[in-house]
C-alpha cells in the first residue's frame, strides 16, 4: 500500500501561558519548544502499521522552513520510507494554499492513502486533509479512530459525538483525518534516527509547483487575538487535606448526595 | 442577498441539538441582515422534524433519499454544493462535528467560497461576516475575517456554542427536491453504528462520578480511585486522555466523543478542562474540580475548586469517610 | 569550533526527552519513595537505544559517541535523576569490555546490555577502599584453573539485579608498585560464592540499586581477566576518564531539571501581589542559574567530544565533572529556595532533585579527587 503521511510541526504549549506579539494577531514564539502535531503523531503510527501489516511505502510530507524538516526526520526514524518538504519561500499559507502544495508535490505519485491528522495543536482548524482530498479527487472520511484493510477499501471507524462510533467502507484510493487514541504512537529509537539520516528528504519550492497567485492568495485573515475573558471560576476552597475532605464531604451531602 | 443556508444533521430519525443551535444563531444573522433563512434537511424521511421546526426557517428544502438515512458524503455534498451554486447565500452555516468536518472543507474546495471552523461566535460588521475561534486548544481567542467574501462564506459551528432560541417565526416554506436519481455513486457505504459507550456501568445515570482525568498519572494507581468511588457510593468516570492511553474503556468517558452526563455532584480529579470535556458536564448540578494546577481551565466552569493533588485529596477523603 | 549539535544529536536529544517524559515522570515519585524501579524500563530503553549509547554496532549497540550518552542521560536525569541513574547505570563499566575485552568477552557481554537485557555494575569501592582505590583488598588468587576471588565490595550500583559485574581485585598483591597489582575481571552474579545485600537508606537516587558484595571462595575461569594482569589500575583511571565525561551530564540535566521546577513555580506564585518571576531578586538568582548550567553544559560537550575524537584528557573530564556536579548541588539548592517552603516537602519534585544532588560530588571520583588530577595537570612538576 502506498501511503502518504502529512505531518506539521507545531509549537508546544502545554502547561505555557501564551505571550500575544507586537501584531496582536499572533503569539511570541521565543523560547518555545516545538513538537509534532500530536494528531500527526497517531497517522504516522498508523501509517507505519499498516505498512507493517500489509506491506508498502510511506512517504512524509510537511510544509514548512528548514527548521519543520525535524518531524519529517521524526516520521523517518519511525519508520516512513522517504520524505519530502515543501518550502514556503517566504509566503503566508493558510489551509487551502497548504492543501493545494501538497496536492501539486505529490500528484503523479503512485497512491492508495493519504493520512492526516484531523486538526493541527496551533490553529485547531480541521480543514488541510479534506480539503487535499477533494483537491485530489479521494473518497474521504474525518476523525477516523480505526482502520481496517480490506480488499480495494478500508473499513474505518469514524468518532462521532456521546459516545457513537460510525463504521463506514471507504473505497481506495482515500484520505482520513486521524482521530487521536487510534493507535499508541511509537517512542523514536535511536537506531530509527541513525536509519532515517540515510534515506531521502526532498525539498520542494511551493514557487516551484506551479501554482497561480490567485492559488496562494489567503482566504481568511486573522484580525486579531485575545486571551480568554476570565468566566465565573470556582469557589476555591483552602486549608490542609483532611479539611478540605471535610468540605467537600459537606458539599456532596448538601447537593442530595448520600455519602 | 444576506442569505443564509443551514445543512440539518440528523442521526438515527432524530434531529441533532447542534442543528437547533445553529438555526438558532443563523435566525438572529438573517434578521439583522435582512435576509432569508433557508434550512436544508437530507433525510430517507424528513418526518422527524418536530412540528415548530418549519417556523424556524423561512425555507426548508428537504431532499429525500434513501441514501439519506445516514451521511453519504457523495451524495450531501453534491446536492449542497448545487444548492449553493443555485442560491448563492451570503452565508452557509453547519455543525464543526464529525460530519460537518469532513463536508464543509470539501464544500469549500468545491464552490470557491472561504471557510472558517469551528467558530464559537459570529459577528456582523455591516453585512461583513466575522467570526471568533480558539487556537492552540482554547488559549487563544481569534476574530476572523474573510478576504474576500463577496460570493459567500462558510462557517462551520462549534456545538454548545449558542442556545436554542425558543421559536423564530418564520414563515417555512416546504420545498422538496426529487433529483436523489442524479446523484453519483459514494465513495463510501455506511455500515453501522456502535455504541462504545455500552459498558458494564452507564455512567449518564449515576448521581454521583467521581471522574479522573491525564492527572492520575498511570493506569496502576486508578485502582486508588475505584476505591474511593466505592466508599463514596458513586462511579467512576474520565477524559479522553485516560481513555486514549487505554487505562480506561472507552464507556467511562465524559465529554463531546464521550458521554454527556447529569449527576448530582461531579467530582473531576486530575482533569485540565478542555472544552470537549466540558461540553459533556453541562447537565452536573455541582462540579468540584480538584487539581494541582491552579490555572487549569476547570476551575472556570466548576462551582467548587480544590488545589491540591489529586492523590492527597483522595487520600485525605477516604480518611475523613473511615471516620 | 562548532558549539551546535548536529541534526541528530538534536534528534536523539528529543527521542530520549520524549522518552523521559513519557516513561519516568510518572513514576519517579514513587520509584524514589519505595526505592524501585519498573525492570521492564530498562528494556524498553534497551530496545530503542538508549543505553550504552557508546557501544559499537557490531556488538548490538547504537555504535554513536560518549556525547551522544552525554545528551541521552541528560535529558534523563533532567526529568528524574533516580531513575536517570538506574538507566545510566546498566552499562557502566562496560567500557572495560569494549577497550581491553577479548573478542570473545565483547560478543558475550555487551549485546545483552546494550538490549537491556541484562544489567551490569563496576564493583570498584571496598569498606576500607573508597578514593584509595589501589587499596583496594578484594583478592583474586590465581589456581591452576583460573582465579579464586574473595573479599567484599559497597556501594556497588546493580549488585543485587546485575548478571555480571566488572571488579577491580588485587592479583598481583607482591608487585613493588601499587599501581600494578590490581586486574579487572568479569564475574557473573550467579557463580556460586557471590552474595550481595541491597542498602537501603540513600539520601538520593533511591530508585537506583545500590548494594554490599561479598565473595567467598568464588572460582573464576581464566578467561574472566579483563585486559592485562597487573594493569587493572590504569584500565580504571581509563574508565574514570571516560564515565567522568558522562557523570558530568548527570549533574548537567539535574540542574537544568531542578531549574525547570524553579522557573514553573515563580511563574505560577504570587506574593506581594505579584508573581515571584517578576522580582529582580529571582530574575538575578535565574539568571545565575541558567549561566552556570551554559557552562557546565559546554565543558561537558567538550569533555565528551573530546573523548569521541581519541582525545582523552583527564584533566578536562576532571573539570568537567566536578565542575557539573559543583553546579548542580548549587542550582537544586536556588531552585529549592524559590520553592519557598514547599520545597521541603516530597510532593514536589524539587526535593527528590536536591535530595539527588550531592551523591554527584561523591561518587565516579569525590571533588577532591577531581581537584587532585586537575592540579597536577595544571601544575605538573614542581
Amino acid at each position: 500500500m502506498d501511503i502518504i503521511v502529512c505531518v506539521k510541526r507545531v509549537p508546544f504549549t502545554q502547561e505555557v501561558d501564551l505571550e500575544i506579539d507586537k501584531s496582536g494577531k499572533s503569539i511570541v514564539t521565543d523560547g518555545l519548544a516545538y513538537v509534532i502535531n500530536d494528531w500527526d503523531g497517531y497517522a504516522v503510527e498508523e501509517a507505519i502499521l499498516l505498512k507493517e501489516r500489509i506491506g508498502g511505502n510511506v512517504i512524509a510530507v510537511t510544509v514548512g522552513s528548514e527548521d519543520d524538516e525535524e518531524v519529517l526526520r521524526r516520521a523517518l526514524a519511525m519508520g516512513a520510507d522517504r520524505a519530502i518538504r515543501i518550502d514556503t519561500c517566504g509566503r503566508s499559507l493558510d489551509g487551502l494554499v497548504v492543501a493545494k502544495a501538497v496536492a501539486a508535490a505529490i500528484k503523479g505519485f503512485p497512491l492508495d492513502l493519504v493520512l492526516t491528522g484531523v486538526q493541527a495543536d496551533d490553529d485547531n482548524q480541521a480543514v488541510v486533509g479534506i480539503m487535499l482530498a477533494e483537491i485530489m479527487g479521494l473518497s474521504h472520511a474525518a476523525v477516523v479512530r480505526g482502520i481496517e484493510p480490506e480488499e480495494g477499501s478500508l473499513k474505518v471507524r469514524v468518532e462521532l459525538e456521546g459516545g457513537i462510533d460510525e463504521i463506514r467502507q471507504v473505497k481506495l484510493p482515500a484520505l482520513l483525518t486521524i482521530q487521536s487514541g487510534i493507535n499508541e504512537p511509537r517512542y523514536v529509537s535511536v537506531m530509527g534516527i541513525r536509519k532515517a539520516a540515510k534515506k531521502e528528504l526532498k525539498v520542494i519550492g511551493i514557487d516551484e509547483l506551479g501554482l497561480s497567485e490567485a492559488d496562494l492568495a489567503l482566504a481568511t485573515e486573522i484580525e486579531e487575538v485575545y486571551l480568554p475573558p476570565e468566566t465565573g471560576g470556582a469557589e476555591m476552597l483552602s486549608g490542609d487535606p483532611s479539611k478540605l475532605a471535610r468540605a467537600v464531604i459537606e458539599i456532596m451531602r448538601r447537593k442530595g448526595v448520600a455519602v | 442577498m444576506g442569505d443564509i443556508l443551514v445543512f440539518v444533521e440528523h442521526r438515527s430519525v432524530s434531529l441533532r441539538e447542534v442543528s437547533l443551535q445553529i438555526i438558532s444563531k443563523a435566525d438572529e444573522l438573517a434578521t439583522k441582515l435582512a435576509g432569508r433563512l433557508t434550512a436544508v434537511v437530507l433525510a430517507a424521511k424528513a418526518d422527524f422534524l418536530p412540528s415548530d421546526f418549519s417556523s424556524r426557517a423561512d425555507r426548508l428544502i428537504v431532499v429525500e433519499d434513501e441514501r439519506f438515512s445516514d451521511f453519504d458524503f457523495t451524495a450531501a455534498a453534491e446536492v449542497i454544493s448545487k444548492i449553493i451554486k443555485e442560491q448563492s447565500p451570503h452565508l452557509v452555516m453547519m455543525g464543526h462535528t464529525p460530519w460537518g468536518m469532513d463536508l464543509g472543507p470539501a464544500l469549500s474546495v468545491r464552490t470557491g467560497l472561504p471557510l472558517s471552523t469551528d467558530c464559537v461566535d459570529i459577528t456582523l460588521d455591516g453585512t461583513r461576516v466575522k467570526t471568533v475561534r480558539q487556537l492552540y486548544g482554547g488559549k487563544l481567542f481569534a476574530r476572523v475575517s474573510f478576504r474576500d467574501d463577496s460570493k459567500g462564506c462558510i462557517i462551520t459551528v462549534r456545538p454548545g456554542s449558542f442556545p436554542v432560541a425558543a421559536s423564530c417565526g418564520r414563515k417555512g416554506e416546504l420545498v422538496r427536491i426529487e433529483n436523489a436519481a442524479n446523484l453519483p455513486a459514494s465513495s463510501s457505504r455506511f455500515i453501522e453504528y456502535l455504541d462504545t459507550g455500552a459498558g458494564e456501568i452507564d455512567i449518564t445515570q449515576a448521581e454521583l462520578l467521581v471522574s479522573i482525568g491525564r492527572g492520575v498519572g498511570e493506569k496502576e494507581r486508578i485502582e486508588e480511585i475505584r476505591e474511593l468511588a466505592g466508599l463514596l457510593g458513586g462511579v467512576v468516570s474520565c477524559s479522553r486522555p485516560v481513555v486514549d492511553r487505554g487505562w480506561l474503556p472507552k464507556y467511562h468517558q465524559v465529554g463531546t466523543s464521550g458521554k454527556s452526563v447529569k449527576p448530582k455532584v461531579y467530582l473531576a480529579l486530575g482533569i485540565s478542562g478542555a472544552f470537549q470535556h466540558v461540553a459533556g458536564i453541562a447537565g452536573a448540578g455541582t462540579v468540584i474540580a480538584v487539581n494541582k494546577d491552579k490555572k487549569a481551565p476547570i476551575f472556570r466552569v466548576a462551582d467548587y475548586g480544590v488545589v491540591e493533588d489529586l492523590f492527597a485529596f483522595s487520600d485525605a477523603l477516604k480518611e475523613e469517610l473511615g471516620k | 569550533m562548532d558549539f551546535e549539535l548536529n541534526k541528530k544529536q538534536k534528534d536523539i536529544q528529543k527521542a530520549a526527552r520524549e522518552f523521559a517524559q513519557g516513561e519516568l515522570k510518572d513514576i519517579a515519585r514513587d520509584c524514589d519513595l519505595n526505592e524501585t524501579f519498573p525492570p521492564e524500563l530498562i528494556r524498553k530503553a534497551g530496545e530503542l537505544g538508549f543505553l550504552g549509547a557508546f557501544i559499537p554496532e557490531q556488538y548490538g549497540g547504537a555504535g554513536l559517541g560518549f556525547l551522544e550518552h552525554a545528551i541521552i542521560l541528560e535529558e534523563f536525569w533532567k526529568v528524574d535523576p533516580g531513575l536517570g541513574q538506574q538507566l545510566c547505570s546498566t552499562t557502566f563499566g562496560s567500557e572495560e569490555f569494549i577497550l581491553f575485552g577479548t573478542e570473545e568477552q565483547k560478543q558475550k557481554y555487551l549485546p545483552p546490555l546494550a538490549s537491556g537485557e541484562a544489567m551490569m555494575g563496576f564493583a570498584i569501592t571496598e569498606p576500607d577502599a573508597g578514593s584509595d582505590t589501589s587499596s583496594a583488598s578484594t583478592s583474586a588468587q590465581e589456581t591452576e584453573h583460573g582465579y579464586i576471588m574473595n573479599g567484599s565490595k559497597t556501594m556497588i550500583g546493580n549488585g543485587t539485579v546485575g548478571r555480571y559485574l566488572v571488579v577491580f581485585a588485587l592479583s598481583d598483591p607482591d608487585n613493588e608498585s601499587r599501581a600494578q597489582r590490581h586486574s579487572i575481571f568479569v564475574v557473573e552474579t550467579d557463580t556460586p560464592g557471590y552474595e550481595a545485600t541491597r542498602l537501603h537508606g540513600k539520601m538520593g537516587l533511591r530508585a537506583s540499586d545500590t548494594a554490599s558484595i561479598f565473595f567467598s571462595g568464588l572460582k573464576l575461569p581464566k578467561e574472566a581477566l579483563i585486559g592485562t594482569r597487573g594493569k587493572g589500575f590504569y584500565q580504571l583511571m581509563q574508565f574514570f576518564d571516560r564515565s567522568r565525561a558522562y557523570v558530568a551530564a548527570h549533574g548537567v540535566g539535574l540542574a537544568q531539571g531542578a531549574m525547570d521546577l524553579a522557573i514553573k513555580h515563580v511563574k505560577g506564585r504570587v506574593q506581594f501581589g505579584r508573581k515571584i518571576a517578576s522580582f529582580q531578586a529571582t530574575q538575578f538568582k535565574i539568571a545565575e542559574m541558567a549561566t552556570r548550567i551554559e557552562l557546565a553544559r559546554t565543558l561537558t560537550h567538550k569533555a565528551c567530544s573530546l573523548l569521541d575524537k581519541g582525545k582523552s584528557d583527564s584533566k578536562v573530564t576532571s573539570m568537567a565533572k566536578m565542575n557539573a556536579a559543583r553546579t548542580a548541588v548549587e542550582v537544586v539548592d536556588e531552585a529549592l529556595q524559590l520553592h519557598g517552603g514547599y520545597g521541603y516537602f516530597n510532593d514536589q519534585d524539587v526535593e527528590r532533585f536536591y535530595r539527588a544532588a550531592k551523591v554527584l560530588e561523591l561518587y565516579e571520583g569525590a571533588k577532591e579527587i577531581e581537584k587532585i588530577i586537575i592540579g597536577r595537570h595544571v601544575l605538573g612538576r614542581y
